[in-house]
């Protein structure tokens, strides 16, 4: 598709609209009046969802779809992006590469998205990155969380197209091991996903644990292909070994299933520190109720409970008031993207992907999970989400975070150039 | 060691004896009607969501659950077979699978509509959330309660094929439709009820695996039935026998599997199947007990 190329001169002068604007403040000079007037931004701006809406997994996308629309309609009941409707079609990626590749098509050559959103897998995060690539459209990813994403295909190979939204598995290994370095736990374990983001997590906790404590040792792994519904091999595996610590980063149904199957067997009794990278899920949380044990490690990509500002505050109300639900992770990241697009849009006063490439990176972000920045090497968000000790509270039906420890993202996320030791934690500076 | 021998060994008959309350209304189906259900799996997922729904908001106890449940599922198979299944059974074999799978799809999306996608975590069952020690390690009570459902599952299911004159029936119209019904055996409704009850053990599969798994989501039913298939393969299309001993075996087979050789437990239970598929076709006890 040929587009005319903003010219140098325009964006010196919207620059100067944008600042003018924003010096009068939104009282005196309302941007939707302002961008409406503007011809560089032409008809709606369409954004392309994808998120697993079948299958045993179909919950997820349920809660993508309820933060992305609640964004959608906040966002276009208050005069919509730089003037224009924000428009969006969601569709269902299954969890199968093929299928967010069609979707990724779909969004493009037919339905002329502007900017796409979602993928739940890491697999598939990384079978889309380079088609969107070459289609050049932004894609921002809200919860696949490997690694090689931001590391290989944006920082390594240049796809400068993909931004990633939610915590990657730095959070799940190497948060999850500074948390694990002031635990009296010498020998740990895992029942870990037999796939990429399972084997990935647990290398990255033994590395960085490793280097943090050494002399700690890892007994035992276990490894759960995707499905499981009987964890008790695995849970004999492990008790086995008897290690002081369990690890585990298996998620959504399948953890509460292992939680419960763990408890029958008496295995916290005997395991006295269980981390949970992924547990602090709502889906898991909810789904557990009072069956989740007390002080069990939980984390997340974003807990309702956390930051305690204002703004995360009256948007965990207002979701609960149009969803009548707590907003899970996938909600809040699927959310923020949103608004994410629009200030990039409003930012470079166009909707064409180089200009919003430049916007995005380095851009800070407000959202409910706190202020997020992109990082301009690897187009990774940098913000932070807490650990915290399973409790509970008497007002709510399920257990919530009690102790909570903020390791700061920038202390635990992987660094450019990605290379060698020095970029992965612990750092010196 | 000891210990961990012994627990494989539990883990596996008791994660045996579910895949044979699901396996035996597939083969029982399969062999009498010769359609292979793809629907069986939907079977135990409604099973499931309606025992839960009669624990959850009906307020009524587990047991009465898992009574109503599968008796519900009754009636969704009655419709499926009287309705549907009765246009495809003299057409090709994928027309067949085409239907099945068909409502394998609708029934994930009314579960969808009706339970909502999010998977929903079951409520403990009173008296049976107990475990007791076993060898030094903690062992659930309701996992044996299972170990015990399964074999007299089998035995009734012996005693009503082989010793009731229904069972005489049925095995008459088994073996051959045409004489059956020439001697005056109304097979369409002998059909239909043999559908029902393959339906009815599905569902009562489900119902008792809601303490169990502890977990509903839709697409549950997809990934029981992939086992449920494989030991109908193995202990041969439409055998009885075969299915208690082959849901035994892949059971035992995945516990020890994922205990001693971790790196192949996916495989293990295929590579069973192609092994007894080269061997011996026709599975394990293919017209033993015909």
């Amino acid at each position: 598709m040929d587009k005319p190329g903003i010219k140098r001169r325009d964006f010196v002068k919207m620059g100067l609209l944008t600042a003018a604007a924003s010096a009068l403040g939104t009282g005196v000079m309302k941007p939707v009046g302002l961008w409406a007037a503007t011809p560089k931004i032409k008809g709606p701006i369409k954004v392309g969802y994808q998120a697993v809406l079948s299958g045993t997994l179909a919950g997820y996308g349920e809660f993508h779809k309820m933060g992305a629309l609640m964004a959608l309609e906040e966002i276009n009941a208050a005069g919509g992006i730089a003037g224009n409707k924000l428009e969006m079609e969601v569709r269902d990626s299954t969890l199968a590469a093929p299928a967010a590749l069609q979707n990724v098509r779909y969004f493009v050559d037919s339905w002329e998205a502007d900017l796409l959103a979602g993928v739940d897998s890491s697999g598939q995060a990384l079978a889309v990155a380079p088609v969107v690539g070459q289609l050049d459209r932004i894609l921002m990813v809200t919860h696949a969380a490997t690694e090689k994403l931001t590391e290989d295909e944006v920082f390594k190979k240049g796809i400068k197209q993909v931004f990633r939204i939610c915590t990657p598995t730095y959070q799940d290994g190497n948060a999850a091991a500074f948390v694990a370095k002031d635990l009296p736990a010498t020998t740990w374990a895992t029942i870990n996903p037999k796939y990429e983001y399972g084997f990935t997590t647990w290398n990255m906790f033994q590395d960085t644990l490793g280097k943090l404590k050494p002399g700690v040792k890892f007994v035992a792994d276990s490894w759960a292909p995707f499905g499981t519904t009987d964890f008790r091999p695995h849970i004999n595996t492990i008790m086995d070994a008897k290690p002081e610590g369990l690890y585990s980063v298996v998620w959504a149904g399948e953890l509460i299933t292992m939680m419960k199957q763990a408890q029958q067997a008496g295995m916290f009794d005997k395991i006295k520190y269980v981390l949970l990278p992924v547990g602090a899920a709502m889906d898991v949380l909810e789904g557990l109720g009072p069956e989740m044990p007390d002080n069990i490690w939980i984390s997340g990509r974003y807990f309702f409970l956390y930051p305690d500002s204002p703004q995360n505050k009256e948007w965990v109300a207002n979701f609960r008031k149009r969803w009548n639900h707590y907003p899970a992770y996938v909600s809040e990241t699927a959310y923020s993207t949103m608004f994410a697009f629009k200030k990039a849009i409003e930012a470079c006063g166009s909707k064409e992907t180089a200009q919003l490439i430049t916007a995005l990176e380095g851009m800070e972000l407000d959202s409910p999970a706190g202020k997020r920045v992109f990082r301009k090497e690897d187009h990774q968000a940098m913000y932070d989400v807490p650990w915290g000790l399973t409790a509970t509270d008497p007002k709510y039906p399920f257990k919530i975070m009690g102790k909570q420890v903020v390791i700061p993202a920038k202390e635990c996320f992987n660094r450019p150039p990605f290379e060698g030791d020095a970029s992965k934690p612990p750092f010196k500076s | 060691m000891m210990e961990s021998l012994v627990h494989v060994c539990l883990a596996g008959i008791s994660a045996g004896m579910f895949i044979w309350l699901v396996a035996s209304g597939l083969t029982l189906i399969f062999g009498v009607l010769r359609v292979l259900n793809f629907a069986h799996g939907s079977f135990y997922m409604l099973g499931a969501y309606l025992c839960y729904t009669c624990l959850k908001f009906l307020g009524i106890d587990f047991w009465l659950g898992v009574i109503v449940g599968p008796l519900a599922v009754c009636v969704v198979g009655y419709v499926m077979e009287r309705y549907l299944l009765r246009q495809v059974y003299d057409l090709e074999l994928p027309y067949q699978l085409l239907l099945t799978f068909a409502v394998v799809l609708i029934a994930d999306e009314l579960v969808k509509i009706i339970w909502g996608a999010g998977s929903i975590g079951s409520p403990t069952v009173p008296g049976l959330a107990g475990s007791v020690q076993i060898v030094g390690r903690n062992f659930p009570v309701y996992n044996i309660f299972i170990m015990v459902i399964g074999p007299l599952v089998a035995l009734a299911l012996w005693a009503l094929l082989e010793k009731s004159w229904w069972g005489r029936i049925i095995r008459a119209a088994a073996s051959d439709r045409e004489m059956a019904a020439a001697i005056g055996v109304r097979v369409p409704s002998l059909y239909t009820g043999v559908f029902v009850f393959g339906a009815w053990l599905s569902a009562l599969g489900g119902a008792l695996a809601v303490p169990y798994v502890g977990l509903l989501t839709t697409g549950m039913g997809e990934a029981v039935i992939i086992n449920a298939f494989v030991v109908v393969v193995i202990g041969g299309l439409g055998s009885l026998k075969g299915a208690f001993l082959g849901a035994l075996f892949i059971g035992l087979l995945n516990s020890f599997g994922t205990r001693f050789i971790p790196a192949l437990d996916m495989f293990l239970t295929f590579i069973l199947m192609g092994v007894v598929l080269l061997w011996r076709p026709q599975g394990f006890f293919a017209g033993v007990d015909r």
